[in-house]
């Protein structure tokens, strides 16, 4: 029997996985990766936990949503990506700072 | 002397203040204007010199045989005691104030010729300096001031006899006659000390007056007893010997005259103001306000040294070749008598010498200083390695300088003691006494009368080798060297008018009508009891005869030698002209055992000061730096090395945090995530 | 074990497997592709979880929408940034790697506990559902039902998120415009 569980642990897993990219990678690209896979796990748990709302569809319509937003923060983000890599001729995060102390 | 009722007269203590007072105005206003004065600095002194001389005969003739009296002021206090500021007047004082500027205006007026107009304002700064100083030293009434004006004296006489300090004669002869009288300004200060605690007073009327304490101070029982005060009485010979030192230093007694030939290492001037008539007239003047103290060893002791010097300094003139030596030793000769005189109780004879001879030895000297002059003029204008003081290298003067010819024989005749000059009255006075003196004492005293009686032919003789050597002859300059001009003159009358002056008073009738018997000089008499009984016996009537005859003798002699070129009485190779000629060896002796010792003594100091206290200091600074290099580890090491650690933990705590902040977003993630978690973990704990 | 189990688990397995490769990739391009694994066993999990119009909508976005605009976006990005990447050293396990790795592990741990320790299966708001049929099953037609509440009850978020959605694109067109219009 599957339960709520074991989606909650894939997606817990999901999670991890893509925090760990955030962290990890040099590249703005993969992180916006990372980020997606994040999203993923939330609308995971959306729709897990929506299988036991059938009459008000709430799970299903926020993972939805989530689903359109993320759309909308890809392509923003990618817009950002494509100008700071014009600008700096790099998309490390990490070496993009000017602005700091 | 006379019992006048001593009374104050304001009108000569003005008088002698201003007379001690204008050169030394004159001496600042000259040192106050250094640089381009010139000439009119040494007659701003002659203006002053001349005031004071006029002054000094105001005072003279005011207090000449008026008594003894003395004004006072409260200088300063110590204690109970009171040193007094004060000017005392008696004959001596008087004397000495008229001697001394009378002598000092020719002086001054030959200077202002014989000085270069560059070097004026300099020299004559010291000379109106060396003026106040020793116008002030004859009429200050107490020993402090005494002493005083005493080391002024001997300090401008340093200071003129460096006069020409780029000369290193000079120099060393201005450090050896500073040195000299040294010793015996210790001797003087020593003798003013223990006679303040006799005494408990400085004042010489209190002390050495009539009636004064002195007199009333005897010996007993070992003990020397003053009225109030009481000493053993080797602290009076003590005194003695203070004074006596004092003595020798300032007019150049053996054993301690052997810086006078070398003080004339400055000019010719100085030499005849300070060197002949007056500063080392200073000593016989001391004897003179100190004359009371002495008893009548001491007085022998007196009359032996000064017979000595006499003959000693007599005959090493008799070889000198250097024109000044001859007369700075014949000089010394001079003070000689005069301090033998003191020591023969011939007290006025004394001063009466001392008078006369300050005025012909000045006049010697300033004849000495033309000629030095004139042969100094031909050796620059030929540029001849010669010495210009060297009397062989002079001769047939006499026809070229007519008026220093004469100047120089009257002042040579006066120095003999040949009648009618002054030196035959105060000379013979002082061996007549010598031969009564004598006689009234054990045979070997008559060694002194007869040594004196030597001197004096002594004397006659180097006085006409000095004539006849410069003033006759073929002029010896000319035959070594054939083809330089001469034109040797007698100088400006600034060189004339005080030879003339000087050779006039040279003779008999300043001081007596009666050019042959001392007794009626008015200055003798001015320095005898009243009741002195003239005592007419053989010698008055021998003495002067034979030293005349001796003289005359002894003159033909040496014109026999020197002019004739008859056969040398000695040899140059013989003992005794070799001690002559090198002075007795006294300054070799000096030179080999007193400054060698002393350097070595000095040496030796020097040696234990660098190796054992220098080294000494030298292992402290070891030590210290040792230390301080420990110091020095432990500071950078562990003190530094701690503070460091400690900004190095900052340091990394810091840029572990800049980290944080460095503008890099993951990091700002991490920090977040981090922290969350914590929180997180935090709960689940809880 | 039912067909759904094991296919849960190939689904699961599937989406995390190649969300790891994503993660340990060196090759940019790869792990894009790799992405579409993931989002492909999620839209399985989604059919999974009976919910058949997300699982569509998230291939049709994400796969046709959002992969294709990063693919788009790195090729943009021209051929320097490509040599770098494809250089760049992208091992799973490195030291720079390490405390990224850690505190991803250590998230999910904290959320692996939490989850087991709640007990979500007992929560009463589920039972409460069971209890009313307000459960899917299997046999329920989801996307009627769906459409009507997107258009009455969660109206003013639809339309919020359209607008939000032009918003974002326009914002999107603005900043990708050439530098030299700007």
């Amino acid at each position: 029997m599957i339960t709520l569980t074991h989606y909650l642990l894939v997606s817990a897993a999901l999670f991890s996985i893509g925090l760990y990219v955030i962290l990890s990678k040099q590249n703005a690209i993969q992180i916006l990766i990372g980020i997606e896979l994040m999203l993923n796990a939330a609308i995971l748990n959306l729709v897990a936990f929506g299988k036991f709302d059938k009459i008000n569809n709430g799970g299903q319509s926020f993972a939805l949503f989530a689903i359109v937003l993320a759309a909308a923060t890809t392509a923003v983000a990618l817009a950002i990506v494509l100008n700071v890599y014009r600008r700096y001729k790099t998309i490390d995060p990490g070496k993009i700072n000017q602005l700091k102390d | 002397m006379t019992s006048i009722t001593p009374h104050i007269d304001s009108v000569v203590v003005t008088c002698t203040l201003l007379a001690a007072g204008l050169p030394l105005g004159a001496s600042a206003v000259n040192f106050l204007l250094p640089g381009k004065t010139g000439r009119a600095s040494g007659w701003l002194s002659v203006l002053a010199i001349l005031g004071s001389l006029i002054l000094a005969g105001i005072v003279f003739s005011k207090v000449w045989n008026a008594g003894e009296w003395s004004v006072q002021q409260a200088w300063f206090t110590i204690g109970s005691t009171t040193v007094y500021a004060g000017l005392l007047f008696n004959n001596l004082s008087a004397l000495m104030l008229l001697l001394v500027s009378a002598i000092a205006l020719p002086v001054h007026i030959y200077s202002t010729a014989y000085i270069k107009a560059a070097e004026q304002n300099r020299y004559f700064t010291y000379l109106s300096f060396f003026c106040f100083s020793m116008l002030a030293l004859v009429v200050v009434n107490n020993l402090v001031m005494l002493y005083a004006f005493w080391e002024l004296v001997g300090f401008s006489s340093y200071l003129l006899i460096g006069f020409w300090f780029t000369r290193d004669g000079a120099v060393k002869a201005n450090k050896k006659a500073f040195i000299m009288n040294r010793i015996g300004d210790i001797g003087l200060l020593s003798a003013i000390i223990i006679l303040f605690v006799q005494y408990h007073t400085f004042d010489l009327t209190l002390l050495f007056g009539q009636n004064g304490l002195v007199f009333n101070s005897f010996m007993r029982n070992g003990l020397w007893m003053a009225p109030a005060h009481q000493l053993p009485a080797v602290w009076q010979c003590i005194a003695f010997g203070g004074v006596f030192l004092a003595v020798a230093a300032k007019s150049a007694q053996f054993p301690l005259h052997t810086w006078l030939p070398d003080a004339m290492e400055g000019p010719t001037s100085v030499s005849a103001l300070i060197h002949a008539a007056t500063m080392v007239a200073a000593g016989v003047f001391l004897l003179g306000r100190v004359y009371p103290l002495f008893n009548t060893t001491e007085l022998d002791i007196l009359a032996i040294i000064g017979c000595f010097t006499a003959f000693l300094a007599a005959t090493i003139a008799l070889t000198q070749n250097d024109l000044k030596r001859i007369l700075a030793y014949s000089t010394i000769s001079q003070l000689g008598y005069m301090i033998m005189a003191m020591g023969i109780d011939a007290y006025a004879s004394s001063l009466f010498h001392l008078v006369t001879h300050a005025f012909f030895k000045c006049l010697l000297f300033l004849c000495a200083g033309v000629i030095i002059h004139e042969v100094q003029h031909i050796k620059d204008e030929h540029q001849l390695d010669i010495d210009p003081q060297n009397i062989l290298y002079m001769g047939g003067l006499r026809k070229k300088m007519p008026i220093t010819f004469m100047a120089t024989v009257v002042g040579c005749l006066a120095l003999v003691g040949i009648p009618l000059t002054s030196g035959y009255l105060s000379k013979d006075g002082i061996l007549i006494q010598a031969f009564e003196w004598a006689e009234s004492r054990a045979w070997y005293y008559e060694i002194l009368p007869v040594g004196i009686l030597l001197t004096s032919a002594l004397t006659a003789f180097y006085v006409a080798r000095l004539i006849f050597k410069v003033f006759f002859g073929e002029f010896k300059l000319k035959e070594i060297f054939p083809d330089i001009h001469l034109h040797i003159s007698d100088g400006s009358w600034a060189y004339r008018l005080p030879l003339i002056l000087l050779a006039l008073c040279s003779l008999f009738p300043l001081f007596s009508w009666n050019p042959l018997l001392y007794e009626h000089a008015w200055l003798f008499k001015g320095f005898l009891p009243v009741d002195y009984l003239v005592r007419e016996n053989v010698y008055h009537a021998i003495v002067p005869a034979l030293i005349n005859i001796i003289s005359v003798f002894v003159v033909y002699w040496a014109y026999a030698v020197y002019l004739q070129q008859r056969k040398l009485v000695f040899s140059q190779k013989s003992f005794l002209f070799k001690l002559s000629y090198h002075h007795w060896y006294i300054d070799t002796f000096y030179q080999q055992v007193v400054v060698k010792a002393v350097v070595a003594f000095s040496q030796a100091l020097f040696w234990f000061d660098r190796q054992v206290i220098d080294g000494l200091i030298h292992q402290l600074t070891r030590a210290g730096k040792l230390l301080a290099g420990m110091s020095a580890w432990a500071d950078r090491y562990i003190i530094d090395g701690f503070l460091l650690l400690i900004t190095q933990v900052v340091k990394g705590i810091g840029s572990f945090f800049r980290s944080f902040q460095g503008g890099k977003v993951q990091y700002y993630l991490y920090s977040m995530l981090i922290l969350m978690l914590t929180l997180f973990i935090i709960k689940l704990l809880v | 074990m039912s067909l759904v189990t094991v296919m849960f688990y190939l689904m699961a397995v599937i989406a995390v497997g190649s969300a790891v490769y994503v993660a340990a990739s060196k090759n940019l391009v790869r792990s894009v592709f790799m992405f579409f694994a993931t989002l492909f066993a999620l839209a399985g999990l989604y059919v999974l979880s009976l919910a058949d119009f997300v699982a569509v909508t998230q291939v049709v976005v994400y796969v046709g929408g959002i992969l294709v605009l990063i693919l788009f976006a790195f090729m943009l990005s021209g051929r320097e940034s490509l040599a770098v990447l494809a250089q760049q050293t992208n091992r799973l396990i490195a030291v720079n790697k390490l405390p990224a790795m850690l505190v991803a592990m250590a998230f999910f741990g904290l959320l692996a506990y939490v989850f087991l320790h709640a007990r979500i299966n007992d929560a009463p708001w589920l039972q409460e559902a069971a209890a009313n049929q307000n459960v899917f099953t299997p046999q329920d037609v989801t996307i009627n039902h769906l459409g009507v509440n997107l258009m009455t009850t969660y109206l003013l978020p639809f339309e919020v998120i359209s607008i939000l959605l032009l918003m974002a694109l326009a914002g999107a067109a603005h900043l990708s415009r050439k530098e030299a219009e700007a």
